[in-house]
């Protein structure tokens, strides 16, 4: 199969109405604008952890591997550390993202690693039947959880500002051209970019619940502490893009220029280097 | 000097540059042209304590330290008492601090009231060590400043000042002692960690990833340290999950990927392994056995991680596990396994243990005699990654194309897309066990056991213990047939088919006896007398030699 077919014949099994929906049709519009922008569809590999979230790496006709729960996050850095031509996007669910896998989160963020994290919170674990999950609300109530959670939830934004993201942004499924602009940048952007999209788990929460709460920044913070006030006093419906940086990026800063696997040295080379190293040592 | 074996035994606290003193001494010997084993033994602490290095060396190969020093050389009391049954009885020499211990056996040397007159202060005792070989083997004293030069190259006038006093405090009495004999060629001296690193290298290596753990964290040092010369990516992450996972997703660019680690850091790796069977990844993982359970005892050494490496990660799925017994074998084993994972894609471990990975050796390799890591690449239209295919081994292609490439964690259909269905659940398990023929009759082609002598007894050991039992046998002139197999799975029974049913001596560094265990479950070797150990300590030639004749 090519890259650019379009019908792939694979049962789509997310709940009708899904949130979910709403982030495959945004990378499906931002992959030819990006492609405009000069970055090619196959030089676009992607990965996703374990959840109903993870269910978008067989509906998207892109490379990729699709890793185990909240490794994705370690996946997708092994693919840029080695080739860094390659753009690299993971698609994560809160309990991937925020919970198994927050402590590959939280250092992506702290190297700059060069990748686009897409944030996909449903704010319940709803593939496994409605537990509660990092971003829930204190007092859910799900199976694990009879007389509810008794935890606050994380707050995504400010955690990647303060560990180090360079751009980072909320959107939502219902905005989805916003949300579709809101990809193209934070894949356009060098370092690491954190979209956060609410997603309505139809079972579990309604659309009408976002709806009403939703609301735009009235502007993009211009500073870091601006945007980590904004961060911790903006309710979690706030969407938009809370902050961009530029910082070097974790691969440039390890080895410049170079790339391991496109610029392998020869076993001619790498022989005689050791050599050289017997000889001296 | 026993069996043609001069072994020096430098002791002290960690800082005082006891390893270092080891270190000189090897080069030394091995600019003698002399062979070398060197054995380093250390505490899980960074100041004080109690630390020793060992260096044993001859004319002929060897495989082990000795503990029976003919020259020991301890800084401190505690030192002193604690290797004073190393001395050999024959002619060791003990040199001790006599400003920590009025009464001593052997020649009394104020370490710490001289090495006090200097900035760098106990710092300078292994240079004080090194002065004693140096008076000990004959050296001059600008031979001996040669060595100081190139070695401690801070503050050279400083260790030259200090070298010097101690050379003239033990020369009348220890000067010439032991004559050692000149060897036929200069070798090369690495560890094990340093020899697979290097082997890997050979082998095609684009990229490691390693979280620090004894004793695997030197792996991950020296290819850090080797990583701009050579154009790899050497990256230190959060976690070994990190670790294997990053592996795993450099696997997918065509990356030829590495990761190194030790029990505990493997146990986390586990669920990537796994993952990497599913997928068809080719990664090969170094496990580095130190004594556990749990936290074990971290800078010793044991081989109770068999039965982990031959069964970690859930579900079934085919996976290389193959042990080096020397360290000139850690060197084209790394690059071998690293082919194989890629012949094969799927997981293999190397099995090495603290022994094996952090003592030296001379070594003689031909650094062109190793395999290249070559893969199966596709260059047709409508491709599929997990194709169907006669040894159930499918085509490569590696982003960026324009031709998909799916890697999955879930069963999948033959492009790589997600199913549920039974026919194809069990289409996919079948076409991935088919690699499994495929290895063990390619494995049959290749050299998976090792066997050292004809006649005698037949042991069997695998791993590090073979130097070990080589070097009692010779050190016990004893005659027998040590049987090493290489392969630990898939396990080489076609090489064993003369075994089979026999009894057998079996030595290992396991209590439950793992490797015994296995002979019996896959090649019905019984074991007549299982010598083991497990102390953390590595066999000591004299012992084992001793333990062997008893039981043959």
């Amino acid at each position: 199969m090519r890259l650019n077919e379009t019908t792939i014949g694979i049962e789509n099994t997310w709940c009708p109405g899904c949130g979910n929906f709403s982030i495959l049709n945004s990378i499906k519009k931002a992959i030819p604008k990006l492609e405009e922008k000069g970055i090619k569809r196959e030089n676009i590999v992607i990965s996703a952890g374990i959840g109903c979230h993870a269910k978008i790496f067989d509906y998207l006709m892109l490379n990729g591997l699709y890793s185990l729960h909240g490794r994705d996050i370690a996946t997708v850095q092994g693919m840029k550390i080695a080739n860094p031509d390659l753009k690299v996007i993971t698609f994560s669910g809160d309990g991937n993202a925020m919970g198994e896998g927050i402590a590959h989160t939280i250092f992506a963020a702290k190297r700059n690693q060069d990748m686009t994290l897409i944030l996909h919170n449903n704010s319940v674990y709803a593939l496994t039947t409605g537990q509660y999950s990092p971003l829930a609300e204190k007092g859910w109530n799900g199976p694990s959880t009879p007389q509810g959670s008794v935890e606050d939830p994380l707050n995504p934004i400010l955690l990647m500002i303060v560990t180090g993201a360079t751009f980072v942004a909320r959107c939502f499924a219902g905005e989805i051209h916003h949300l579709t602009d809101v990809i193209v940048e934070a894949v356009q952007h060098k370092g690491f970019s954190f979209v956060e999209v609410l997603q309505p788990a139809v079972p579990y929460h309604s659309w009408k619940e976002y709806r009403e709460k939703v609301e735009f920044l009235q502007k993009e913070p211009d500073s870091y502490e601006e945007a980590l006030k904004i961060a911790r006093e903006k309710h979690k419906f706030t969407l938009g893009v809370f902050y961009r940086a530029d910082k070097p990026v974790y691969h440039e800063a390890l080895y410049g220029n170079h790339n391991p696997v496109v610029n392998r040295i020869s076993r001619e080379d790498r022989i005689r280097k050791i050599e050289n190293i017997f000889h001296i040592g | 000097m026993t069996n043609n074996v001069f072994t020096f035994l430098v002791g002290g606290k960690a800082g005082e540059g006891v390893k270092k003193a080891g270190s000189v001494a090897a080069h030394i010997f091995s600019k003698l042209g002399r062979h070398i084993f060197q054995m380093d033994d250390y505490m899980s602490l960074i100041r004080g304590g109690h630390n020793f290095s060992v260096v044993s060396t001859s004319t002929r190969w060897i495989s082990s330290h000795y503990m029976k020093a003919n020259l020991v050389v301890n800084f401190d009391k505690r030192s002193y008492d604690l290797h004073f049954n190393d001395l050999s009885n024959k002619n060791g020499i003990s040199i001790y601090n006599s400003d920590e211990q009025e009464k001593g056996e052997g020649i009394g040397v104020p370490f710490t009231s001289e090495a006090k007159k200097y900035p760098m202060k106990t710092l300078m005792y292994g240079v004080g060590a090194v002065a004693i070989l140096s008076s000990a083997i004959g050296f001059k004293k600008d031979e001996m400043n040669e060595v100081i030069k190139s070695e401690y190259p801070s503050g050279i006038k400083d260790n030259i000042s200090f070298a010097d006093l101690i050379y003239d405090i033990v020369n009348s009495q220890l000067g010439r002692k032991y004559k050692l004999e000149k060897g036929d060629i200069i070798r090369p001296i690495l560890t094990g960690n340093e020899s697979l690193s290097l082997g890997a290298i050979a082998g095609g290596l684009d990229v490691f990833y390693g979280y620090p753990m004894t004793p695997a964290s030197s792996i991950l040092h020296y290819l850090a340290k080797l990583a701009p010369d050579f154009g790899l990516a050497v990256v230190h992450p959060e976690n070994e999950l990190a670790v294997i996972n990053m592996g795993i997703g450099s696997a997918f660019t065509g990356a030829r990927a590495m990761v190194g680690t030790s029990g505990g850091g493997f146990a986390l790796m586990t669920e990537g392994i796994s993952l990497a069977g599913m997928s068809e990844t080719p990664i090969l993982i170094i496990l580095s056995m130190r004594p556990g359970p749990a936290t074990g005892v971290p800078t010793y050494t044991e081989q109770g991680d068999l039965n982990f490496a031959l069964n970690a990660g859930h579900g079934e799925f085919l996976r290389i596990v193959a042990s080096p017994s020397t360290v000139e074998e850690s060197y084209y084993l790394a690059a071998e396994l690293l082919d194989l994972v890629w012949k094969f894609q799927t997981p293999g471990i190397l099995l090495t243990d603290k022994h094996l990975s952090e003592s030296s050796m001379t070594v003689n390799i031909n650094t062109s005699k190793t395999k290249w890591s070559e893969s199966n690449n596709y260059d047709g239209e409508d491709y599929k990654r997990y194709l169907d295919t006669d040894d159930g081994i499918s085509p490569m292609i590696f982003p960026p194309s324009n031709q998909l490439i799916k890697w999955n964690s879930y069963e999948h259909d033959e492009i790589g897309f997600t199913t549920e269905n039974p026919k194809m659940i069990s289409k996919m398990h079948d076409k991935r066990h088919k690699k499994v023929k495929a290895l063990e009759n390619y494995l049959k082609n290749m050299k998976t056991v090792n066997v050292f002598g004809n006649d005698g007894p037949e042991i069997f050991t695998y791993g590090s213990t073979t130097m070990s039992v080589l070097e009692a046998l010779k050190y016990g002139n004893i005659t027998a047939k040590v049987i090493q197999p290489i392969y630990l799975k898939p396990f080489p029974i076609w090489e064993l088919e003369k075994e089979s049913k026999k009894s057998c001596i079996v030595v290992e560094m396991s209590k439950a006896g793992q490797f015994a265990d296995l002979l019996k479950e896959k090649a019905e070797i019984k074991t007549k007398s299982l010598i083991n150990k497990y102390d953390g300590r590595p066999f000591d030639p004299i012992d084992l030699s001793q333990q062997i004749k008893e039981v043959i």
